[in-house]
């Protein structure tokens, strides 16, 4: 008699084909270290609660609050209440999911630095694990200055509260906030540091730019729609423009501000992104690793900027007084903690190169500021104008290019800019644009960035979020810049509400080019 | 924030519906604002219904769908024993967003009556916006002996939406499962939608690697489908039958002409039990046995509103069946309208369940 061989055991779940377009994570521990903070209280735990009540979280979610001051569990909830009241994107909140939420919610009192308080943490991560179903996945969100950074890590790595994903097991993942590093030494030192206690793999770095809908969008726009990609290149396209304006000055945050800048605020993390995701080439699958390869191979091959030649690359602003949207606004250097002979910029306007073979000489002009006009986030790529003679000697006729538009915030959409014949007797043409808007064509508002991102780290796929090597090379192509301006030099004045200094529009105007009006 | 506005119906001639659609929108923006109002559409949706209760029913959940999915609404009554007649109307879904843009979706109702009704066909197909998908929304049940006039109305739509609670016999999970195999349009069923917290609390009990081995060791499986009545609508098995037909597809199993199951060690009982509820046509309880004389449980905890699995004695809560809160029918459709392809996992389930459909209609 012979005995048939069992059937192998399939590697995937069969039951689990179909249910993937609503991927839900595995419960887990989300440790916010700065739980008291500005972030945790306007962006994560609205966030978090905005997942919940999408149906995105899984049930036994737990997230533990550590930070300084004295909450009880209960108090902390109520704190957090206050703050999904007010910032959630899905408001009003509803009392059965908030209760259920609240439930996971759980708060442990501790100086970053003290043992004690990660052994008292880590009892209540395991009574978590036995009680709420949580496995021993942990989450830690590090919603605190990079300076706490290495003690953090050292002390969760010294009481044992970290998984080595090689050895198998549950997770342990870290999620940092930017600023990673303020330059190229002190970046490396960081991811340094990072390695010592976790995997690269374990480190998501957060740039909250890549959660942004029209962001991913961007992948989704070259590289499912054959109309573009055969034009996405210097034989076609004369220019692009990348806008991060922002009407609001520095606020609260002067202190920090002036020792960073607009440079390394915006630039060396959201505004390369933003660049690499437009300039890239096709990665060779929908991978983090695959497209995280092509985005720093774009930012590796930005042209270094000639210091000595400045004003023919780069200009750097501060706002002057002026007003702003109708209201006053004091100049930069009378702000709160900023000091009055500061030299900080907080505008600065690029003019960059991708020395690669698709975009050999093609300019790309970077520009952020504060106390711009208006709040706007905008991508332009402009084409070169048509090359017919046809309407040369006709007058109403002025052949402009196209441009594509794409907004990323606020409003978000992407519009084309053409010209068209204005109906009548005579031949006269007219731009017009065809436009596309979120909130028009998908009626929800897109989810907050947040939302996206914490949503990733619990499913573990990094796409979203800046790899070690990206940051280093934003680093490395930006650090002789900042290194000269720290030797000296004054940031050129500009009133409060303009687009900057005349300085930047110099700069484009000498390649005989305009600032696009987002 | 969305503010839905009730539609303005206007009549018009079946013949200038598309010119007075468009006077709408031209009288509009004199009156309005340049940017005031934007009309959009992603989707032509189709609604067919046979009486005047469900043509306010598809009205109703369609204004909302629209606020999510822009889109052409036509909403279709047919009705064979009624006068000979054919009216229409025009108006329009719109919505609020982004404080103060107003978004618009067009809606054209038609009503047809007698002879008519074969008139519709053609007139649903120049009222379509081109270039833009086509899904056919069928209220109650599909007329299968009547096969022709739905092939027509289905000739142009990407997808059909049906709700196979609905059905009253097994002929018309049949003509479904025809039209998934022969044509190119792609069945959707709210009934298989509402399924997919019992799918997921199943997949989850089958997601460690010791449970997976025991996917191939089932020896029987037990579903208790709710019905609302002793002698209960055929459409009221279907989601036990869709569970079954699923379990049966994923886990290898072969199922023959007769629902008849068989796998790699030899045959499986499927069993369909029903339990009196006041709601039928969903599931009350499933049971897997396996081989070793073990089994794995799902009941709905009606106090939590969740699904909850037993395997071994050891209870558990599966992820994420918060979601059993989206199972409004116009929630339904605008998750069958956001999925850009069609469900895969249907087609392969849809002849399956229809074999199946012999064991419990005797």
């Amino acid at each position: 008699m012979s005995v048939a061989a069992a059937p192998p055991v399939p590697e995937t779940n069969p039951l689990r084909e179909g249910l993937e377009q609503e991927r839900v994570p595995d419960a887990s521990c989300l440790v916010i270290f700065g739980a008291s903070g500005d972030l945790a209280h306007r962006k994560l735990l609205p966030a978090l609660y905005s997942l919940a009540h999408d149906g995105l979280l899984p049930a036994g979610q737990t997230i533990v609050g550590f930070a300084r001051p004295d909450y009880t569990d209960e108090a902390y909830r109520a704190e957090i209440r206050k703050a999904v009241d007010e910032f959630a994107r899905t408001r009003p909140v509803d009392e059965a999911i908030w209760n259920n939420f609240a439930k996971g919610l759980f708060y442990v009192r501790g100086d970053f630095s003290e043992p004690e308080a990660y052994n008292r943490l880590k009892q209540k991560l395991e009574e978590c694990d036995r009680t709420r179903g949580t496995g021993g996945r942990r989450l830690y969100y590090l919603a605190v200055p990079p300076s706490f950074f290495p003690v953090i890590s050292d002390l969760l790595g010294a009481e044992g509260m970290v998984t080595d994903p090689e050895k198998g097991g549950p997770y342990t993942r870290v999620i940092i906030e930017k600023p990673f590093g303020r330059d190229l030494a002190s970046a490396k030192e960081l991811n340094r540091v990072a390695v010592t206690t976790f995997r690269e793999r374990q480190v998501f770095r957060i740039d909250h730019y890549l959660g942004k809908e029209t962001v991913q969008n961007l992948l989704v726009l070259r590289f499912a729609n054959g109309i573009f990609e055969p034009f996405w290149n210097r034989q076609y396209i004369d220019h692009m423009q990348f806008t991060v304006a922002e009407s609001i000055g520095v606020e609260k945050r002067g202190g920090y501000f002036d020792t960073a800048g607009i440079t390394r605020d915006i630039v060396q993390n959201h505004m390369l992104q933003l660049v690499s995701l437009v300039a890239m080439e096709p990665p060779v699958a929908f991978e983090a690793d695959a497209i995280r390869d092509e985005k720093v191979k774009v930012i590796r091959a930005l042209r270094t900027m000639p210091v000595d030649r400045q004003p023919e690359f780069v200009v750097r602003g501060q706002y002057d007084d002026g007003s702003v949207l109708g209201e006053k606004a004091a100049a930069y250097r009378k702000e709160v903690n900023v000091p009055a002979d500061s030299r900080t910029e907080t505008y600065v306007a690029i003019k960059a190169f991708i020395d690669n073979w698709r975009w050999a000489d093609v300019p790309i002009y970077i520009r952020a500021g504060k106390r711009l006009p208006k709040r706007v986030t905008d991508i332009s790529i402009h084409f070169r104008p048509a090359p017919n003679p046809l309407f040369r000697r006709v007058p109403g006729v002025r052949v402009q290019p196209n441009v594509l538009a794409i907004r990323i915030q606020p409003d978000e959409g992407i519009s084309l800019k053409f010209d068209s014949k204005v109906p009548g007797p005579t031949v006269r043409s007219a731009p017009v644009t065809m436009e596309f808007r979120y909130a028009t064509s998908f009626g929800a508002e897109p989810p907050e960035a947040y939302e996206r991102l914490l949503l990733e780290t619990m499913l573990g796929d990094s796409t979203l979020f800046a790899r070690r090597d990206e940051v280093e090379a934003a680093w490395a192509w930006l650090d002789p810049l900042l290194a000269s301006w720290a030797k000296g030099g004054d940031p050129a004045l500009y009133p409060a509400g303009t687009w900057g200094p005349p300085e930047a529009d110099l700069l484009i105007e000498r390649d005989g080019r305009r600032w696009r009006r987002p | 924030m969305t503010d839905l506005m009730p539609p303005e119906d206007l009549r018009v001639d079946i013949g200038s519906i598309e010119r007075s659609l468009s006077e709408i929108w031209r009288v509009q923006k004199k009156e309005g604002d340049d940017e005031a109002i934007t009309r959009a559409a992603l989707w032509n949706v189709v609604a067919h219904t046979s009486s005047s209760i469900d043509q306010a029913q598809a009205t109703q959940v369609l204004c909302q769908t629209a606020a999510v999915v822009p889109q052409r609404t036509i909403i279709i009554q047919a009705n064979p024993s009624a006068p000979p007649d054919l009216t229409s109307w025009i108006g329009a879904n719109c919505h609020i967003v982004a404080g103060n843009k107003q978004v618009c979706s067009e809606e054209i109702a038609i009503v047809a009556g007698g002879d008519r009704v074969h008139r519709v066909p053609p007139l649903m197909n120049a009222l379509l916006i081109p270039d833009m998908p086509v899904a056919f929304w069928w209220l109650g049940d599909l007329p299968h002996e009547n096969e022709e006039y739905v092939q027509a109305l289905l000739d142009p739509a990407d997808r059909l939406i049906v709700d196979s609670s609905h059905f009253d016999n097994p002929a018309d999970l049949a003509l479904v499962t025809k039209v998934a195999e022969q044509t190119t349009t792609a069945p959707a069923d709210l009934n298989w939608v509402r399924l997919e917290e019992w799918r997921l609390a199943a997949a989850s009990i089958f997601d460690p690697w010791e449970m997976r081995r025991r996917l191939q060791m089932i020896r029987r499986v037990r579903i208790i489908a709710t019905v609302s009545q002793d002698e209960p609508l055929f459409g009221e098995n279907v989601g036990a039958l869709y569970f079954a037909a699923w379990l049966a597809a994923q886990s290898g199993h072969q199922v023959d002409r007769d629902g008849r199951v068989e796998g790699t060690n030899g045959p499986i009982e499927y069993q369909f039990d029903r339990r009196l509820h006041t709601r039928g046509g969903g599931i009350a309880f499933a049971e897997i046995s396996f081989d070793d004389g073990s089994c794995a449980t799902i009941t709905r905890d009606r106090e939590k509103c969740v699904l909850v699995s037993n395997v071994d004695g050891v209870e558990r809560t599966p992820d994420a069946v918060t979601r059993s809160l989206t199972n409004k029918p116009h929630e339904l459709i605008v998750r069958q309208l956001k999925q850009p392809e069609s469900d895969k996992l249907l087609v392969k389930v849809l002849p399956i369940a229809t074999r199946m459909a012999k064991r419990v209609v005797r």
